[in-house]
């Protein structure tokens, strides 16, 4: 992408307007920088909290019977774990990553709505805190499925207007931040960035952005309908009203879809631009890339009901959401071969983001070929409900997503902090991580295909040993989780000192690599010129 | 607010910044209550 060639004209800034002290600092933050490490801080610590609900799911069905804890408790946990990881963890995580990394990337001096920024971010605490406080009201969480879906989810009790409330305001912060996202790159590129030279990251953010804004108000207004439907007397989806519970489901994955690529699409770019950097060599086809993404991007909205294909529908719109399921496969393909090409005769070295994303080409294709399988109709109706489809999803947002958030902070951490992190901490990490993902969630493809279902707490004997193998996997895990933790605490308190390329002898390409490490408090306040 | 904020002081590029947010702001209220007036209409078909 681009080649940049920007002196940095920034470091003189950070003589002055030196940021706020104190609590001040976050609470009013307007800096990227700042608003990007409190999502990342704020990310880690949900990925903590929907991680121990996991540990909870995974000890109770490791053995068949009720050991731990009873089925409704059970369900609250699945449903939070769910919401908690993707609304939580996985895309405040993202939404981190572009706000450090996107002025960065494209020489802007920030974002272009700073104070919406602040507010977008600090929505999410109390949405957090008001999701996890149901924990404590009447009837307890959630507990039907992070779906949603009516008539089950009306039967939540008090805690029901507090998870309605506590999902309008994820939306509303994915929605700002969306608007920045596409506001920034669209106004704020250096001269002579054009989009075509500007990186794969900040390409894939653009189109996910496009996407949040696309979705995000459809799943609002879904719950909104919920919401009304539950106090006052309307039947959107009330079947004895008039209503009708699939158009719930319909609407609820027309969000639903494009949400998982917008889970995975900024982790592509992620990928797109650590492969080249590791293998020395420019990203295969980086125009091809793009037309990828964006085709993926528009698939995405034409694909939803192959979440409902037991649900019942026409022969025809099974063919038509079958074939055009399978043709996601041809721009995935393209990315999977491009990133293959880029590594093909290069001059690799394996350091941890190199480690994660080669990891994330593996694992995230068995994902994608697990979609493959459940997108086949007849195929599906026995798959459906069952742990295949866990495992399905959890190779695509764990080895996927997650190791693809992982990668670009292994990739990033010491331009932030301006230490080298402890990268032989930092390669168990990547090996413990690899490892237990697999022991974790492939046992569940043979769990799933015997006919396993998703969602209970107790099963039938015959799926005691995969079972235990898969939950010793996720404790293992878990618990390797901790080193992530370990390794961002110790770059961030010191370590030796990272130079502005950081990754010696690699010449990462992008402006980012321009700057000094740590980037000064306030950088490219004098555009760079992009030849 | 902040006294490290970056402020922008090309009108244009203000505006410009202005008219795109506020323009995405609009789609997304008209989504969320596009999709309800829509389920309004078909109830009464």
């Amino acid at each position: 992408m681009a080649n940049a060639h920007a002196s940095d004209t920034a470091h003189h800034d950070d003589h002055h307007d030196q940021p706020a002290t104190g609590i001040k600092r976050w609470l009013f933050a307007t800096n990227h920088k700042d608003i990007g490490t409190m999502y990342l801080v704020f990310s880690l610590i949900m990925f903590f909290i929907g991680g121990a609900m996991a540990m909870v799911i995974r000890a109770e069905l490791f053995q068949p019977g009720l050991q731990l804890v009873d089925p409704v408790f059970f369900n609250q946990m699945t449903t939070n774990h769910a919401l908690i990881m993707i609304f939580g963890a996985v895309m405040p995580a993202f939404v981190g990553l572009a706000n450090w990394m996107i002025p960065l990337q494209i020489g802007a001096p920030d974002m272009a709505l700073p104070r919406m920024n602040n507010f977008s971010f600090w929505i999410l605490p109390f949405a957090f805190t008001l999701l996890l406080s149901t924990l404590f009201v009447p009837g307890g969480m959630a507990a039907g499925g992070w779906t949603l879906y009516p008539p089950l989810s009306l039967q939540t009790g008090d805690s029901f207007p507090m998870l309605i409330f506590a999902i309008h305001m994820m939306g509303a912060s994915s929605i700002m931040g969306a608007i920045n996202v596409i506001v920034t790159i669209m106004n704020m590129r250096a001269p002579g960035m054009t989009l075509l030279k500007m990186p794969l990251f900040a390409w894939s953010w653009l189109i996910t952005a496009y996407l949040l804004i696309a979705v995000m108000p459809v799943l609002a207004g879904a719950v909104t309908m919920l919401l009304t439907d539950h106090f006052f007397k309307t039947s959107f989806f009330n079947a004895a009203g008039g209503g009708d519970p699939v158009m719930f489901e319909h609407i609820f994955w027309f969000f639903g879809h494009p949400e998982v690529y917008i889970m995975v699409l900024p982790a592509f770019g992620i990928i797109s631009e650590i492969l080249p950097t590791f293998s020395r060599k420019p990203l295969f086809g980086a125009t091809s890339m793009i037309y990828a993404i964006a085709s993926i991007a528009f698939l995405s909205f034409i694909v939803w009901g192959h979440h409902m294909f037991a649900d019942g529908m026409p022969v025809a719109a099974q063919l038509f959401y079958m074939m055009a399921t399978m043709l996601i496969a041809v721009p995935t393909g393209v990315k999977v071969f491009n990133w293959t090409a880029t590594m093909w005769r290069g001059s690799l070295s394996f350091e941890p983001p190199m480690l994660f994303a080669i990891a994330f080409l593996f694992l995230f294709s068995i994902g994608g070929f697990s979609g493959l399988m459940l997108a086949i109709v007849p195929a599906d109706f026995q798959y459906n409900q069952t742990y295949f489809v866990v495992a399905h999803f959890h190779y695509v947002l764990v080895p996927g997503a997650i190791f693809g958030i992982m990668a670009g902070v292994y990739y990033w951490l010491p331009k932030w902090t301006g230490h080298m992190y402890n990268q032989t901490l930092a390669k168990w990490h990547f090996w413990l991580s690899a490892i237990f993902v697999n022991v974790l969630f492939f046992p569940q493809h043979f769990l799933g295909l015997a006919g396993m279902p998703r969602r209970i707490p107790d099963y039938a004997v015959q799926f005691t040993d995969w079972n235990m193998v898969s939950s010793i996997g996720g404790f293992a895990f878990g618990l390797s989780q901790i080193l992530f933790a370990v390794v961002i605490v110790q770059c961030v308190r010191g370590g030796k000192q990272a130079t502005a390329e950081v990754w010696e002898g690699t010449h990462p390409t992008g402006l980012e690599w321009t700057l000094p490490s740590p980037p000064p408090y306030h950088s490219f306040t004098t555009a760079p010129e992009i030849r | 607010m902040s006294a490290s904020y970056t402020s922008v002081k090309d009108a244009s590029l203000r505006r410009r910044v202005r008219n795109g947010a506020l323009g995405l702001g609009c789609v997304a209220v008209a989504l969320y209550f596009g999709f309800m007036a829509l389920l309004v209409f078909r109830s009464h078909h």
